[in-house]
């Protein structure tokens, strides 16, 4: 072994140094934290305040903690909501379905704008919801304290999230490297009625329904009532949120595109 | 006083954890012992299979509570190998670097509780003080202290930030130095040396018997370590020694330990030099899109099924601070693993207690389960 | 020996008080009122409440002491909230401790669960009764004050067993069978140690062995009754090596694992009583109690209350030598422990007597001076 002391070394050789090594190193470190604890006082004194950063010395005074170590802590989220588009993302990837799409002034009486309201009683803190964001509104703070006395307290309603938003705290600065899911919305036509619910509901408005010629009737055969209109999505502004797919009272637009 | 059975567990300071040590003893002898696991079972293989391969990695980090890096190192080798997709060569560099920190933080953390049973109250705190180095470097490129969610099928979720090398190579420097104070405390302490020589012996065949892996199967001086035998990331690019001693008692299982710390440290220097000069990088390029945020199947079941994936199955083992953990993915398509299965290294070592219990102190049974280290979020999983 | 005692104080103090409120009063009453049967009884009932609130006091700021100390040697700061630098948090412990009901099992004797609790505190505060404090201020002046401390100091496992044997719990059970085997083990160590001062000195009150001890302290030519000694006190104090009974590790809380609040709030501040005993006892044993050398400067000794001053001041450190041995050493197993008191401690507690009675032959040491006449 590499280590200093030979594990068939017996203690009974000389009792005296095996009982004083164990107090000198206490001493010394005794001596050491006399003048600079590694501890910070915590409710008066804070990590993520700069001017403790540097107290936070273990020992020998090498400060740890600098720079934007704490930066990156993925704490309560912020939610911008004016730039937020109910697009429903972040619940969905939500793996603790802690996030629920509630209704927010703002939105038309036929377009309801709705954003997400986070249950941190549930939250696991994964970050998959900002990952998701494709506006970036939603993101995580270093935000860490949540303690309350009442459940129902733990719930943060779309406006909280804001104020944590408006608060400035500094973001989570590393941001996702993974492609986002880049799969097309597929429509299969014979199934479409082209009831517009899709065109609709999306939140980026990418979707229009185009007009598509009626059939000649054949002899024999009816043809179909439906109206004779088609979603086209707008692919570079669709975000892929699926909104289109499950309004479809026909389940006929699916995933395609990708492998 | 004739024998009686005690209950070690579930609530006792000694269990680390939620399991109950059943105890026959005769004054302070023990005759028989009992392991019960299970309290903690949370059926995460079967919540997996609900799961998006991406979402499994937050059941991973609950799966051991101080190791969840490496737990989720393991599931992402095998569903890889299951989804056919190759990570790049920097992601191979991050995730040895990330097993590396989660072994070292996990030591100190071993370190600390196990002394804590001696009675040894300032290592602990010395222990929980260092590995917070450990947290603040995992924090500073991961996000988070304990549950990281870093690791994703085909990479890992960032590169490390500017300057992290730096404070990444002070910060070992500082542990070098440490592990010396831990040895003065310990290994140079006469009270602590008569208490552990000779002290829960499992020699090398019982085990091979038990299926024991990790530090007590090296500690009984089995040259096995997957790091080495089977390696995976870049474990077979880095030099390192594998730490061996042949005592098979507890006080060999602290020098492993220990030594793997020293080991831990040196490959997590050559990892980071390698890091600084081959920038790249960290996700594959060729990755299947729905594999990219957001991770949550969009959409209702039917229209999962209408992706077509080609099926395989995955299997890896990892070398976990604790011991070789397996796991085994199966891809029938669509976007949840259809079966997976985990292998936990500290469910066989806890199985083995009755060998290496039997015929000691009710006293010793704090150094000698501290000593198999004890996780019990991945014995129940 | 004429000195002030605490008593002497009491007795003078009450009188002054019943003859102040009886000179007010119809002369009938005030004879009554100042007879010296009340006189007697209210002394000794102040001489009680000054005892006992000096004596929680202390304890108190023992603990204090102990959390600071054991918080710098592991790297952190110790109680911090509860006033300055956490000098109340005790109190506020305390006060949680008081609050709280008391808990008993369902199966557990009454009657012992109870008893034993209260006579392990009031058996470890009698002693404060005993101990002299200063030269002007020792509490009661008896010629045997050294051998009737440590009878009392020794009734603990007894008490202990009694609370452990009726909690009706495994672990107290053996937490008490531990306490008991180990405090029977150390009790011959520590009386021998004890003997080897008492052979210099030449006298069983403590207030005497101070004195003999003007020439120079005694842990230089006693060391190893001192080493002994200490060492037999862990034990005797259940401290970190020796906390084999509470070792929380394998025994939950041996012994009072079945108590909470204030119950426990007696086993916690008997524990810290015998803890500020055993330090005092050493101070007084080997360390000169209040005296200092006579080379130190006079103006530290000639202030008001040096004495008190400077006792509590060793007192304190011995008790910082008991929280660095607890802050360094893991704690040994019941054999070992039961090995190395039987088997070491007491030969080396012989050994010191031996040493001790050379000392007491030869009479001068060439460094140290000479040993002051025995009985003197």
């Amino acid at each position: 072994m590499a280590s200093e002391f030979n594990a068939t070394e017996k203690p009974d050789e000389n009792p005296v140094l095996w009982v004083a090594r164990p107090m000198a190193t206490a001493a010394r470190q005794f001596a050491k934290s006399l003048f600079r604890p590694s501890t910070i006082i915590y409710p008066y004194e804070r990590l993520e305040d700069p001017r403790f950063r540097t107290k936070v010395g273990v020992g020998s005074g090498m400060p740890i903690g600098v720079g934007p170590v704490w930066d990156n802590y993925r704490g309560v989220h912020a939610l911008n909501i004016a730039t937020c588009i109910s697009c429903n993302l972040c619940a969905f990837s939500c793996p603790d379905l802690c996030i629920q799409m509630v209704t927010v002034p703002g939105g038309d009486p036929k377009h309801p704008k709705k954003c997400p309201e986070i249950d941190y009683g549930k939250c696991s803190y994964c970050g998959f919801c900002s990952d998701a964001c494709p506006e970036g509104c939603l993101t995580m703070t270093t935000r860490y304290e949540l303690s309350t006395t009442k459940r129902s307290e733990m719930v943060y309603s779309p406006a909280k999230l804001n104020e944590v938003f408006r608060t400035k705290l500094p973001m989570n600065p590393i941001r996702i490297e993974l492609p986002k899911n880049e799969d097309s919305i597929l429509l299969d036509p014979p199934l479409c009625i082209g009831c517009n619910a899709c065109a609709r509901d999306c939140p980026t408005q990418c979707i229009t329904m185009l007009d598509i010629p009626k059939p000649e009737a054949k002899p024999g055969e009816k043809v179909a009532k439906r109206i004779w209109k088609e979603p086209v999505v707008n692919d570079s502004d669709c975000v892929r949120c699926g909104t289109c797919i499950s309004v479809c009272p026909k389940e006929c637009l699916f995933w395609g595109g990708s492998k | 006083m004739s024998d009686m059975w005690i209950n070690m567990g579930p609530q006792h300071p000694m269990t680390h954890g939620l399991w109950n040590l059943r105890v026959r003893i005769d004054g302070e002898l023990i005759l028989d012992v009992d392991p019960e696991v299970g309290y903690l079972h949370r059926g995460i293989e079967k919540i997996s299979e609900d799961r998006h391969y991406n979402e499994v990695i937050t059941l991973m980090d609950r799966c051991c509570y101080v190791a969840g890096l490496a737990w989720e190192h393991l599931y992402i080798l095998s569903a890889e190998q299951a989804l056919h997709i190759t990570p790049p060569e920097r992601s191979d560099y991050l995730r040895t670097m990330c097993d590396e920190f989660q072994r070292l933080a996990s030591h100190i953390m071993w370190y600390a509780a196990f002394v804590q049973d001696l009675g040894l109250m300032s290592p602990f705190l010395y222990g929980m003080r260092d590995r917070d180095l450990v947290l603040d470097l995992l924090q500073d490129y991961t996000g988070a202290r304990m549950t990281y969610e870093y690791m994703r099928v085909g990479g890992v979720r960032n590169d490390v930030p500017p300057g992290f090398t730096d404070r990444a190579r002070k910060v070992l420097d500082w542990l070098g130095d440490r592990l010396h104070e831990y040895d003065q405390l310990c290994l140079g302490s006469a009270i602590f040396r008569k208490r552990c020589d000779g002290l829960g012996v499992l020699k090398a065949n019982d085990c091979v018997a038990h299926g024991v892996t990790g530090p007590m199967l090296r500690a009984a001086g089995v040259k096995r370590d997957l790091r080495k035998d089977r390696p995976y990331a870049a474990y077979d690019r880095v030099e390192f020694d594998v730490a061996l001693a042949d005592g098979a008692d507890v006080t060999a299982r602290y020098l492993v330990r220990m030594e793997e710390m020293r080991q831990s440290i040196r490959i997590l220097r050559q990892v980071l030099d390698w890091l600084d000069h081959h920038p790249g990088p960290a996700v594959a390029e060729r990755l299947p899109r729905w594999l990219g945020a957001p991770y949550a199947p969009i959409g209702n079941e039917g229209y999962l099924l209408k992706r077509s994936y080609p099926k395989g199955v995955g299997f890896s083992s990892v070398e976990e601070p604790h011991g070789e953990a397996q796991a085994y993915v199966v891809n029938e398509g669509g976007e949840h693993p259809y079966r997976v299965k985990f292998r936990s290294p500290v469910f066989a070592n806890v199985s083995a207690a009755r060998q290496y219990l039997i015929g000691y102190h009710v006293a010793d049974i704090p150094p000698i389960m501290g000593s198999v280290d004890i996780c019990v979020g991945e014995v129940d999983r | 020996m004429t000195t002030t005692t605490l008593y002497s104080v009491s007795y003078d103090l009450s009188r002054a008080l019943l003859g102040a409120v009886g000179s007010v009063l119809p002369p009938g009453a005030r004879d009554a009122l100042t007879s010296s049967n009340a006189v007697t009884a209210l002394a000794v009932l102040v001489f009680c409440v000054i005892l006992l609130a000096a004596s929680m006091l202390n304890t108190i700021v023992l603990i204090w002491w102990e959390r600071k100390l054991l918080g710098r040697f592991m790297d952190r700061r110790g109680a911090m909230h509860v006033g300055y630098a956490g000098l109340l948090q005790n109190f506020a412990d305390g006060l949680k401790l008081f609050r709280k009901t008391t808990v008993s099992p369902r199966e557990a004797d009454g009657l012992g669960f109870y008893f034993g609790p209260t006579a392990y505190m009031v058996s470890s505060l009698v002693i404060f009764g005993i101990l002299p404090i200063s030269s002007g201020w020792n509490a009661g002046a008896l010629p045997l004050s050294l051998l009737l401390a440590l009878t009392i100091f020794s009734f603990a496992p007894l008490f202990i067993f009694v609370s452990a044997w009726s909690s009706n719990n495994k672990y107290s059970l053996m937490g008490g069978l531990r306490s008991a085997a180990q405090m029977i083990a150390y009790e011959v160590p520590l009386l021998l140690a004890v003997v080897a001062v008492v052979i210099v000195s030449g006298s069983f009150d403590l207030t005497t062995i101070v004195y003999d001890q003007r020439n120079y302290w005694f842990w230089g030519p006693l060391f190893l009754a001192l080493v002994v000694f200490v060492a037999a006190m862990l034990a005797e104090m259940e401290r970190i090596p020796f906390d084999l009974p509470e070792a929380e590790a394998e025994l939950v809380e041996g012994w009072n694992t079945e108590y909470g609040g204030m119950l426990f709030a007696f086993f916690m501040l008997a524990d810290y009583l015998r803890a500020l005993v055993g330090s005092i006892l050493v101070v007084l044993l080997f360390l000169g109690g209040w005296t200092l050398p006579s080379w130190v400067p006079a103006g530290l000794t000639s202030f008001p209350l040096a004495g008190i001053v400077w006792f509590m001041v060793k007192t304190y450190a011995v008790f910082g030598l008991f929280v660095w041995i607890r802050a360094s050493l893991p704690r040994v197993r019941t054999d070992q422990l039961l090995r190395v008191g039987w088997n070491r401690m007491i030969p080396l507690a012989l050994l010191s007597v031996f040493l001790a009675a050379a000392l007491v032959t030869v009479r001068c040491v060439p460094v140290l001076g000479c040993v002051p006449s025995v009985g003197a």
